[in-house]
């Protein structure tokens, strides 16, 4: 129960500042504000551009914080449960538990979404877990499994929030990687097989990430 | 025809969830086993489930599906994490 409620409510926040952006007209002042160090969760949030000054709005930020992600918990409940309306005794209760449990986290940092990036990320990332799973499927099947496991270091460059969670998460579909741990900006893969390459790899991934995200393009990383 | 090809979909997902749990069994150590985990039962799931899609009657129970997926999805790779991080750092944080 703990354990999924962050996710819902990142998924209430997403909706919040989710704007669709394919031309790019203006992905540095949007991105920017992702771009702040981790250390301040708790100071004013800057979700969007329709997010006024520090003062005074805070609570009503709060509140429709909230409304956002109570709306949101509840259509997912309605959808599971068919709208039936007996279902309603549990699915009060969840909701406004839920929608308050979210409003205690931080903030998360704004972002918005590519049509064309998400759908060619889409694509890519179907092809490359089916490629995953067959790679340690035979692995798994074959006699001696061409194991040669490792860890490698890795830096992350993409900013804070949900382009790294992205990132991180997906590495872990792609064949023979495993992120397996995080040091402050160090991403620590682990990689079924030392022979093969890992750099031009997660590179690739990272410029998906960026194009998913309307990012600009990646500044100093090759 | 749709009822074949969904029986065949979710027959092909069962071998990826025998694939995962072999790999479990058989290779070395944690994080071996975490790649077979989170990737051939990733993949053995989206195909039972798009299996089971295909013979749902609405669209409402197609949701569903897609949500279970997605849930499950974001949740294997968070926990795949997860594991892997305790398991490092359990083991003294070695490097290589």
């Amino acid at each position: 129960m703990c354990a999924t409620s962050p996710m819902r409510q990142n998924a209430g926040a997403r909706v919040q500042t989710l704007t669709l952006a394919d031309r790019q007209d203006h992905p540095q002042a949007q991105a920017v504000p992702a771009l702040r160090p981790d250390t301040g969760p708790d100071t004013s949030p800057d979700t969007g551009p329709d997010t006024g000054p520090d003062t005074g709005p805070q609570r009503r930020q709060r509140l429709r914080r909230w409304l956002t992600s109570a709306l949101v918990l509840a259509v997912i409940w309605g959808l599971l449960t068919n709208w039936r309306a007996d279902a309603v005794v549990f699915g009060l209760p969840a909701v406004v538990v839920g929608a308050t449990l979210g409003a205690f986290l931080p903030p998360a940092p704004g972002w918005r979404l590519s049509l064309r990036g998400a759908l060619a990320f889409a694509l890519w990332f179907g092809v490359q877990s089916v490629r995953g799973a067959i790679d340690v499927a035979g692995r798994a099947f074959s006699p001696d499994m061409a194991l040669r496991p490792c860890f490698r270091p890795y830096p992350l460059t993409l900013p804070q929030g949900a382009p790294r969670v992205m990132f991180i998460n997906t590495i872990t579909l792609l064949p023979g990687t495993l992120s397996a741990e995080i040091h402050g900006d160090t991403l620590i893969v682990h990689m079924l097989d030392a022979r093969t390459a890992l750099e031009p790899e997660l590179a690739d991934l990272e410029s998906r990430i960026r194009a998913l995200f309307a990012l600009p393009p990646s500044p100093e990383h090759s | 025809m749709l009822e074949l090809l969904g029986a065949g979909l979710i027959g092909l997902g069962a071998v990826f969830f025998v694939a995962g749990t072999v790999g479990l069994l058989r290779f070395p150590d944690v994080f071996c086993r975490l790649h077979a985990l989170t990737k051939a039962d990733g993949l053995g799931l989206a195909l039972i489930a798009l299996g089971v899609a295909l013979q749902a009657g609405t669209g409402g129970a197609v949701f569903r599906i897609a949500l279970i997926w997605g849930f499950v999805a974001l949740a294997s790779a968070t926990c795949g994490h997860l594991i892997a991080r305790h398991a490092r750092q359990m083991a003294g944080g070695r490097h290589d």
